[in-house]
């Protein structure tokens, strides 16, 4: 609790509407979208700018308060979790897209802008912003960024540190920091938005960006593969990455979740295949159609049996089967543990199998689809967090989920962050040493650990 | 205290379905409006949830978060989970209704309106006059009340007499094929008898008897958001009896908020269910009499799609509008909710307005004359902030432009999709 003199102190900040104390407002900003127990903060603040920012961090390094910053709490490893209490600044109200600049190819835009409409506003100009994580329609490009967000494109477009070229945050003294720019190529000083991307609020408070935009490109093809292993459909995604070609998208989904799906779609989904691949090229013509040929004679060779989707119909109603995974599996069991670990492409078949043994192994449901192009699987834990027996078997299996992807040259968490989810588990991948530099870093930039404690295991 | 946690516990299946994904905050009109998470389905299950797992100890405190709701149910269409939102709001709130008492307007409102429909037929002509002379005509038939805080809001004139009481009883068509019950609804039967003339008149038109009730019984819903949730299974429940008792084929409606109340959710509080499907309007005579219209309109249009139209539905009104309305039809880049929600107007009415004015700006920016939405709720919204905004758009329900245009240019009986 804070007292009434330091409550004063935010409202001369934000005015009367600008921040929150009252228990039934602030316990909504007590958790994120990671199932873990809810915190709730002392204090709530809506900042409309950078001044009102500037001053509240001001405020905050005097009275030693913990400060978490948080846009839309999409966030999947508790990383928005005021787990010090303290204050939670919400980014939401800067929302402005400053500017699409077409001829210079970028945007800048405040940190509570949600990413859909970052992506639609490029589009009306012609251009394409191509990060696409599964919230897009709600996350903020603030938290898109200290996460460093990825999405269904990543394989052939990469991930949001790869169009972030500059960024304006405050450290915990109130300096303005301004790192890279507008520029293509830019190497004054430290490559400051290098550091921020998935930082996870714990370097500053960052309050604007300048993101690349690209040229939208003009032609694609979609299509379905349908396997009877599973494993020969991971084959195909490492054969298909050999064979020097990117698809835009190439996603991947179990029988399990297939069967899930169509339950609860009716898209018409092949419910007797062991996996589904969805792989979409994109490009120019020619090229996309010289590819799809590779591609087609891989499939044919793993036993896959492909269906073009000729129509644009058809195409959406792909693209809605996949974007359906994960909410489709959400209905079956009250609790759901979505994990992200990542390996390397070619080790996508051995990923698998250690998946399947691991469900066999501590009897658990585990629906597993994911970008398979990228390393990238989401196996999808369904359980009930009442049942105290079954957690702990969840929590082994998770542990060895992370060491076998570890084994296989991958990491615990290819999108979805840290947070105080994955803290134990870091050292483990990164090592000691790295541990050391991290806190010395935090320790540099904010010496009474208030920004996003604790995350991290800083 | 004690009961009361318990019974909030009661809700736990429900509300374990929710992953705090954050999705509705995409689909809630007042979180698009505010950007706060207490105004989101997942702030206020998570609000829920506290009070039931011990920690916010002031249950009471968060009924103003739950009543900061239009019950639009955009958040449990869109929630990938299917959190059943519009269930586990409306019992929460009526079990915290039992320590936060209702304020003595809401009392007195729901006991005329759930308890007195006569005496409400009543004192219709009296708010005819009142309007009449206690308010500024804006233009056609909508007022601005002089007074009090209504003064703000541009109104429908109240109907001098209610539609029941002119048009109660069966209206048989020339060559019956079928009978259906139409429930008219409060609104329809004070601000919108059109709407229900309308609806005789095409019936019976293309051969369907129609019977209207002499008296017309709210169907509760305003209760249930108001956390009275007894009262509200005892108006289902009366409802659905007599539906129940006449013989006929299927039940009418031109209130989707009405149609939801009595079909979807009153079922589920009160167990009753209807003998007879229930089918709007429009969807009646699109799916079931196979009619085309294809009327020409002069206009320049668009269709406001109501939130509680039935969700499976919500496509096929759009093409049924698209296919037969023959004219420049514009989709308004805003499908939003228009911010209207009953008792959350009444209790809210500038927050409620401004959800509405976004897209009445819109309709202005866009030249639009005419603005189609089969719901009187929808209509009433509408209409308030599009006079504001300045624009000169008409809000209708299709079935008034189809009866106007049987008259004029006399559409066969025959032309059905299965007739032909």
């Amino acid at each position: 609790m804070l007292s009434k003199s330091l409550v004063k102190k935010f409202e001369e900040i934000l005015g009367q509407g600008g921040y929150f104390t009252k228990p039934e407002d602030t316990m909504c900003y007590s958790y994120d979208a990671f199932s873990a127990e809810p915190v709730q903060p002392d204090i709530v603040v809506k900042p409309k700018n950078e001044e009102q920012i500037k001053q509240i961090i001001t405020l905050c390094k005097n009275e030693n308060i913990p400060l978490v910053t948080r846009g839309a709490g999409t966030n999947l490893s508790g990383g928005t979790v005021p787990v010090k209490k303290g204050c939670v600044l919400l980014t939401t109200g800067l929302n402005k897209i400053l500017e699409i600049n077409e001829n210079d190819m970028y945007a800048v835009v405040e940190a509570g802008v949600v990413t859909a409409n970052l992506a639609n506003a490029a589009v009306k100009n012609g251009l394409f912003y191509p990060p696409d994580p599964g919230s897009m329609n709600i996350s903020t490009i603030g938290g898109n960024v200290a996460e460093n967000a990825g999405g269904l494109r990543g394989l052939k477009y990469g991930v949001t540190k790869d169009y972030l070229m500059g960024v304006n945050f405050f450290d915990m003294d109130g300096n303005y920091v301004k790192g890279g720019g507008k520029t293509v190529k830019l190497v004054t000083g430290f490559n400051l938005p290098g550091l921020m991307v998935s930082s996870e609020g714990l370097l500053g408070v960052m309050t604007k960006f300048v993101l690349k935009l690209i040229p939208k490109p003009k032609f694609s093809r979609s299509m379905l593969v349908i396997y009877d292993d599973i494993i020969k459909a991971c084959e195909t995604v490492s054969e298909i990455i050999a064979a020097k070609i990117l698809p835009a998208t190439l996603e991947l989904l179990d029988n399990f979740t297939i069967k899930t799906v169509e339950d609860a779609t009716k898209i018409g989904l092949p419910t007797a295949a062991d996996a589904l691949l969805l792989i979409e090229l994109d490009g120019h013509e020619g090229q996309v159609m010289d590819d799809f040929e590779v591609v087609k004679k891989i499939c044919e060779n793993l036993k896959g049996n492909i269906k073009i989707a000729e129509t644009v119909e058809d195409k959406n109603r792909l693209w809605e089967a996949r974007r359906k995974a994960l909410s489709s599996l959400a209905r079956l069991k009250p609790t759901l543990i979505l994990e992200d670990a990542t390996v390397v492409r070619s080790k996508i078949p051995g990923m698998m199998r250690a998946i399947q043994d691991i469900t066999k192994k501590y009897n658990l449901t585990i629906g597993t689809f994911g970008h398979a192009g990228d390393g990238n699987l989401h196996p999808t834990i369904l359980t009930d967090k009442r049942d105290k027996d079954e957690m702990l078997r969840v929590e082994k299996a998770i542990d060895e989920i992370f060491a076998k992807a570890l084994e296989l040259e991958g990491t615990l968490s290819g999108e979805h962050g840290v947070g105080f989810a994955k803290a134990k588990y870091l050292e483990m991948e990164v090592g000691r040493g790295t541990i050391e530099y991290m806190k010395k870093l935090k320790k540099g930039v904010d010496p009474y650990n208030l920004l996003n404690p604790q995350k991290m295991g800083l | 205290m004690e009961d009361l946690i318990k019974e909030l516990k009661e809700l736990e299946e429900l509300v374990l379905q929710c992953m705090k994904c954050g999705t509705c905050q995409a689909h809630c009109p007042l979180y698009q409006k505010d950007l706060n998470e207490s105004a989101v389905a997942r702030g206020k299950i998570s609000l829920i949830e506290s009070v039931y797992e011990g920690r916010l100890d002031k249950a009471g405190s968060i009924l103003k978060h739950l009543d900061y709701c239009i019950l639009c149910g955009r958040c449990k269409e869109n929630c990938p989970s299917g959190v059943k939102t519009d269930e586990i709001f409306l019992r929460a709130k009526a079990v915290l209704r039992k320590i936060e008492k209702l304020p003595s307007w809401g009392k007195v409102v729901l006991k005329i309106v759930m308890e007195k429909p006569d005496l409400l037929a009543r004192v219709a002509p009296l708010m005819h006059i009142g309007l009449k002379f206690g308010a500024k005509r804006v233009k056609d038939d909508i007022f601005k009340p002089l007074l009090g805080s209504f003064s703000k809001r541009n109104i429908k004139q109240v109907a001098s007499k209610p539609f029941t009481k002119t048009h109660g009883g069966l209206h048989k068509a020339d060559n019956e094929k079928m009978k259906v019950y139409f429930y008219p609804g409060c609104a329809a039967n004070f601000l919108f008898p059109e709407w229900g003339e309308a609806i005789i008149s095409v019936l019976n038109h293309f051969g369907v008897t129609v019977y209207v009730p002499e008296i017309n019984k709210c169907c509760g819903i305003p209760a249930a958001t108001l956390g009275e949730i007894e009262t509200y299974k005892k108006m289902v429940d009366e409802n659905l009896n007599h539906i129940n008792d006449i013989d006929c084929e299927y039940v009418i409606t031109c209130c989707p908020t009405c149609q939801y109340a009595l079909s979807e959710m009153g079922p589920k509080v009160t167990g009753i269910i209807a003998n007879k499907p229930f089918f709007d309007i429009l969807m009646f005579l699109d799916e079931v009499l196979g009619v085309n219209f294809e009327v020409k309109l002069n206009e320049r249009y668009t269709t406001h799609i109501p939130c509680h139209y039935r969700s499976t539905k919500k496509e096929r009104l759009k093409s049924h509008v698209a296919k037969n309305i023959k004219g420049e039809n514009i989709t308004l880049e805003n499908q939003s909710c228009c911010g209207f929600g009953g008792t959350f107007n009444m209790k809210k009415y500038d927050d409620s307005k401004a959800v509405g004015m976004s897209k009445a700006f819109e309709v202005k920016s866009k030249g639009i004359e005419k603005l189609f939405t089969p719901c009187p709720g929808c209509a009433m919204q509408l209409t308030d902030a599009i006079v504001e905004s300045g624009s000169n758009a008409k809000v209708e329900h299709p079935i008034v432009y189809y009866a106007r245009e049987i008259v004029k240019s006399g559409i066969s009986k025959d032309k059905t999709e299965k007739g032909q």
